[in-house]
């Protein structure tokens, strides 16, 4: 049997690799290629939750009285521009019970604006 | 789709992987290059931890994108195992149908 001299062995393994295409590393030494080979996660991420329309988003559309300035524009019968902001009615309610609190003396207490002002400093040790 | 803030967070982290994957993987690879200098390795590793959290990959998890839950997901649907049966069951994912023999 002929004898398998390490320079030998060597070159079968770049031949090897020069035939398969793939890249000669005989030390195995870590080149992060598998960083590059690897396909890109991100787009199919960001696809996973279905796309939801928010009361945030729908207002960007007509943010303002009219919505003129953004091209949309709606008119009543006696040709008027009519008032097409969408209202987020569990936001408008919070400001109201906000509203009624601060009435009946519940609402949030001033911030002090120094330190030796604040409810804590002046209780009594 | 429940938006609550674990799933929004989620959403964010989402857009913060895309937005960032290419940069993040090509300082990974310098980092991880045994064939090029300590030094430069080490400031492709520093850059790397200037990333915020939601870029990372591994800061997205599925969750069920009718409930918003993140246990017992399945992932073929992405909905949570009851979001799943309930749908299943009002004929709302097709090609499923309730096992009987």
């Amino acid at each position: 049997m002929a004898t398998m001299t390490p320079s030998y062995l060597a070159s079968l393994t770049r031949l090897r690799s020069s035939i398969f295409q793939t890249a000669y590393n005989p030390s195995s030494i870590r080149t992060g290629a598998k960083y590059l080979r690897r396909r890109l996660r991100g787009p199919s991420m960001i696809k996973y939750y279905p796309m939801r329309l928010t009361i945030l988003e729908m207002m960007k559309g007509v943010s303002t009285k009219t919505g003129k300035e953004n091209g949309v524009v709606k008119y009543n019968a006696a040709g008027e521009e009519e008032d097409m902001r969408v209202w987020d009615e569990n936001e408008l309610q919070r400001l109201r019970d906000v509203e009624d609190r601060k009435m009946r003396g519940k609402g949030a207490p001033k911030k002090a604006r120094s330190k030796g002002e604040g409810r804590r400093a002046s209780r009594k040790r | 789709m429940a938006n609550n803030i674990r799933v929004l967070r989620d959403i964010k982290a989402r857009n913060g992987v895309f937005a960032n994957e290419i940069a993040r993987r090509a300082y990974l690879y310098v980092a991880r290059d045994q064939r090029l200098p300590p030094q430069v390795r080490h400031q492709a590793q520093l850059q790397l931890n200037t990333f915020g959290r939601y870029t990372r990959p591994t800061t997205v998890k599925n969750r069920c994108s009718a409930s918003g839950k993140g246990r017992g997901i399945i992932a073929e649907f992405g909905l949570c195992r009851y979001q799943f049966r309930l749908k299943a069951r009002m004929n709302q994912i097709v090609g499923v149908q309730k096992a009987s023999w």
